[in-house]
């Protein structure tokens, strides 16, 4: 519950705050390493390493297969 | 698509090809000749993307389709077109009217071909009521004209696909690079190599340089009347056209180079300062770009 | 008389306005209709443990202006051996594989490694990208995976939608995966004691399987030109076999510390099938920054996790992208903590042990399931252009403390030993 109020917050704040740019001002963020999963690949060749060797995943996105390694 | 000229150069590589009836280059600083090639690509297709569609002189471009549709609504323009029509019309009122790009139906009087032949005042007068953006119907995204009038994006398109053709490769790499279509150039960040690009600005008398522009990123372009103007009775009648009176802006400098931000910028700059004739230099100084005048 | 009023501020806007806007555009984004293809190929090693190649590769097709549609092919080629669960001891010890058939030989001292794993997992994903409305973005994904002894098939859906001018951007998914696992040898009956090769083994079934749900929800915000960060909290239900059908626990003698012999003829000591639940519960809540620092990009993330089995989980990863011009290098860190679960433990004691069946005791002595810390330090080399490419080298070091209660010969062994890793991965971008 604490944490869907954390979400709730945040939304709130994020929208009436002054966070945020104009269309014209993303040309940075744009950019394709700007993105938060910029290498999707990646992702998912480390998150299969680190499901087999630790008890915890996913966080960021779903995982993206079972697999009979942990 | 016509193909683009690579060769090394002593600070990394430089790609040309012609567009938009100019020269046109990328000065980039890197030893990488793929990528080079690459950026050279990305430039040279977006300068002759957007000559293709805005050119008053294709059937197939933008242009041709909004002055064709003039029936109903108007013709309805996808998003790029609307922005730059945007800009036209913002930078129709900061200079009060003087920067409009529905003058470019004076082109059927007007041949700047270097020879004699100079319309009457009559005619020129008998195009006044085509020209005027307050004409204009434009309500986001549909564009209405009146029949006969004209648009010209030629005031500022070269600008435009300089700013573009360098957004557009610096998505791709952060290497210092310079895009120069035809004098008007922007550079995105200094060079590393050396203290500054080295621009030779051209002069109007002969060939010899008139000076030599050292910048680092920012933009430059030249406007003038060294390429295309009519002579008569030892007056030059330069191209730059007056829309209120359909008539040359007399007592202008041969050429203005002007430093701004970003090309479309200077470029607007040095085109509305040669549009105030004799008072160029005092226009110029209020704005606080870096600017050279030759007259 | 000229009155010259300075005209750039109304300049200025007018232009971020027409390239501003274009800038948005200007992003590397694929042509439509068509293919664009990434290669990748993972090499993992714990030398003297496991072994692993994947390779991979991912086809992307560019639908229509904000459409897209991604496959998957992932190969993962498994050899070496794993940690069984059982103790060491300062004599050679001989187990009987999972199949039931033939056996393999601990030497003295040595960790309990079952190199039976010669596997090889294919794994296909797809996700389709499209758009709902101007400001609504569905993801619709699906994944089979297949090994020859588990297959596991999901599928996923999430729904964003943007609010003040594209700026917040929320997110909401569920994802739904079933898994059957069918083990070597038949599922082990919870706590059933090994016996020598060619005997029957305890066994419960041939298979069974599991059901996992998951929840999603999240937020990303951008803060300035440079910088946004996402947040996002997930939970995660799964019901169903989650033990691991080849991992067992010694049993020891609770007076001297030693392992019980259960046939003294091979050198088999006693060691029992591990039991999990076979429900559990987690929470996850993660966080990550990035920002643009003149060119060069901060990535900085932080993930808790926690569930019912008693496992809290910190995972902080931190990025720089060193800007290069026509490359870049990425220097990278992770560190990741965990507890361990509440029924993990190193060993059993001879008189303390659930009888073969009881499937409402759990205990595991998977060391992946105890306490401890996993450190990876890693460097990424890439180029840019029009076929990008970059490889990478990266160290994991999982290192834990030994496991309460330990005792007597125990002192003399080493229950949770460092395990390490090394990974050199390589991509491609046809």
């Amino acid at each position: 519950m604490r944490l869907i109020l954390l979400i709730g917050l945040s939304l709130a704040l994020a929208s009436c705050s002054g966070l945020g740019v104009d269309p014209w001002e993303r040309g940075v963020l744009a950019k394709p390493e700007m993105a938060l999963d910029s290498e999707p690949l990646v992702s998912a060749l480390d998150d299969h390493i680190y499901f087999s060797k630790e008890a915890s995943s996913g966080g960021r996105s779903f995982a993206g297969g079972g697999c009979g390694c942990n | 698509m016509q193909p683009i000229e690579l060769a090394a150069t002593q600070y990394g590589h430089r790609a040309t090809f012609s567009a938009m009836a100019n020269p046109c280059e990328l000065l980039v600083e890197t030893d990488d000749a793929a990528l080079a090639r690459h950026l050279g690509e990305i430039v040279a297709a977006e300068a002759w993307r957007i000559e293709q569609k805005f050119s008053r002189y294709r059937d197939d471009s933008v242009i041709a389709a909004i002055q064709h549709t003039t029936a109903g609504n108007g013709y309805e323009v996808d998003s790029e077109t609307a922005s730059l029509l945007n800009f036209a019309g913002s930078v129709f009122t900061i200079s009060n009217g003087l920067f409009d790009i529905t003058s470019g139906v004076l082109r059927k009087i007007w041949k700047f071909d270097r020879s004699t032949n100079i319309p009457t005042r009559k005619q020129a007068k008998a195009l006044l009521p085509l020209i005027g953006w307050d004409k204009v119907e434009w309500q986001e995204p549909f564009i209405r004209l009146r029949p006969g009038m004209e648009l010209d994006f030629g005031g500022f398109g070269k600008e435009y696909a300089v700013d573009r053709a360098l957004q557009l490769a610096e998505a791709v790499s952060g290497t210092p690079m310079l895009v120069n279509f035809g004098g008007d150039m922007r550079a995105n960040r200094a060079p590393t190599m050396r203290d500054s690009w080295d621009v030779g600005i051209e002069s109007v008398s002969n060939s010899l340089p008139a000076g030599v522009v050292h910048f680092r990123a920012e933009a430059l372009v030249s406007s003038g009347d060294s390429r295309n103007y009519l002579e008569k009775n030892g007056v030059r009648y330069p191209h730059i056209l007056n829309p209120h009176t359909a008539w040359p802006v007399m007592g202008a400098p041969h050429a203005v180079t002007v430093l701004g931000p970003t090309c479309i910028e200077a470029g607007f700059i040095a085109t509305l300062a040669l549009l105030k004739g004799r008072a160029a230099e005092s226009f110029l100084a209020s704005q606080g770009f870096q600017h050279h005048v030759q007259r | 008389m000229n009155k010259n009023i300075k005209i750039t501020t109304a300049l200025s806007a007018a232009a971020s306005a027409l390239l501003g806007v274009d800038a948005s555009l200007a992003q590397e984004t694929q042509a439509i209709g068509t293919w664009d293809f990434k290669m990748a190929a993972l090499y993992y090693t714990e030398p003297d443990r496991v072994d692993a190649i994947e390779p991979a590769i991912s086809a992307r097709r560019q639908i229509d202006t904000d459409e897209s549609l991604t496959l998957k092919l992932t190969l993962d080629s498994l050899t070496g051996a794993s940690a069984s669960g059982a103790v060491p001891s300062s004599d050679v010890q001989t187990y009987t594989r999972p199949s039931g058939s033939g056996s393999y030989t601990i030497g003295a001292n040595e960790t309990p490694l079952d190199d039976t794993f010669l596997d090889t997992r294919v794994a296909l994903n797809a996700n389709w990208e499209r758009p709902l409305g101007r400001l609504l973005t569905m993801n619709l994904g699906a994944n089979i995976s297949k090994e020859y002894d588990y297959t596991s098939l999901g599928v996923n859906a999430l729904l964003s939608r943007d609010f003040n001018k594209r700026n917040t951007t929320v997110t909401a998914g569920i994802s739904a995966a079933f898994d059957d696992i069918d083990p070597e040898g038949g599922v082990p009956v919870a706590f059933g004691v090994m016996r020598p090769a060619e005997e029957e083994q305890p066994r419960a079934g041939s298979s069974d399987d599991k059901t996992t749900a998951d929840f999603l929800m999240g937020v990303t915000q951008v803060i300035d030109a440079n910088s946004l960060f996402q947040l996002n909290y997930s939970f995660s239900q799964a019901d169903g076999y989650q033990t691991d059908p080849y991992k067992v626990l010694s049993v020891i003698d609770a007076s001297t510390g030693s392992l019980i012999i259960e046939d003294a003829a091979i050198g088999l000591p006693r060691v029992v099938a591990e039991n999990r639940p076979d429900e559990r519960t987690k929470h996850g809540l993660y966080g990550q920054y990035k920002r643009n620092i003149g060119g060069d990009v901060l990535d900085l993330s932080y993930r808790f996790m926690t569930d019912d089995w008693g496992i809290d989980s910190h995972t902080v990863d931190v990025k720089y992208r060193w800007d290069l011009g026509s490359g870049y290098l990425q220097p990278h860190i992770r560190y990741y903590q965990q507890s361990a679960a509440d029924f993990y433990r190193g060993f059993l004691l001879d008189g303390q042990t659930p009888v073969a069946g009881d499937i409402s005791s759990f205990a595991s002595a998977d060391y992946r399931l105890g306490d401890f810390t996993g450190v990876t330090t890693g460097l990424e080399y890439g180029r840019k252009g029009s076929q990008p490419w970059s490889i990478a080298i990266e160290y994991y070091l999982q290192s834990g403390d030994e496991p309460d209660g330990k005792f007597g010969a125990l002192n003399d062994q080493e229950l949770y030993p460092d395990v390490d890793a090394l990974m050199f991965r390589i991509i491609y971008d046809i």
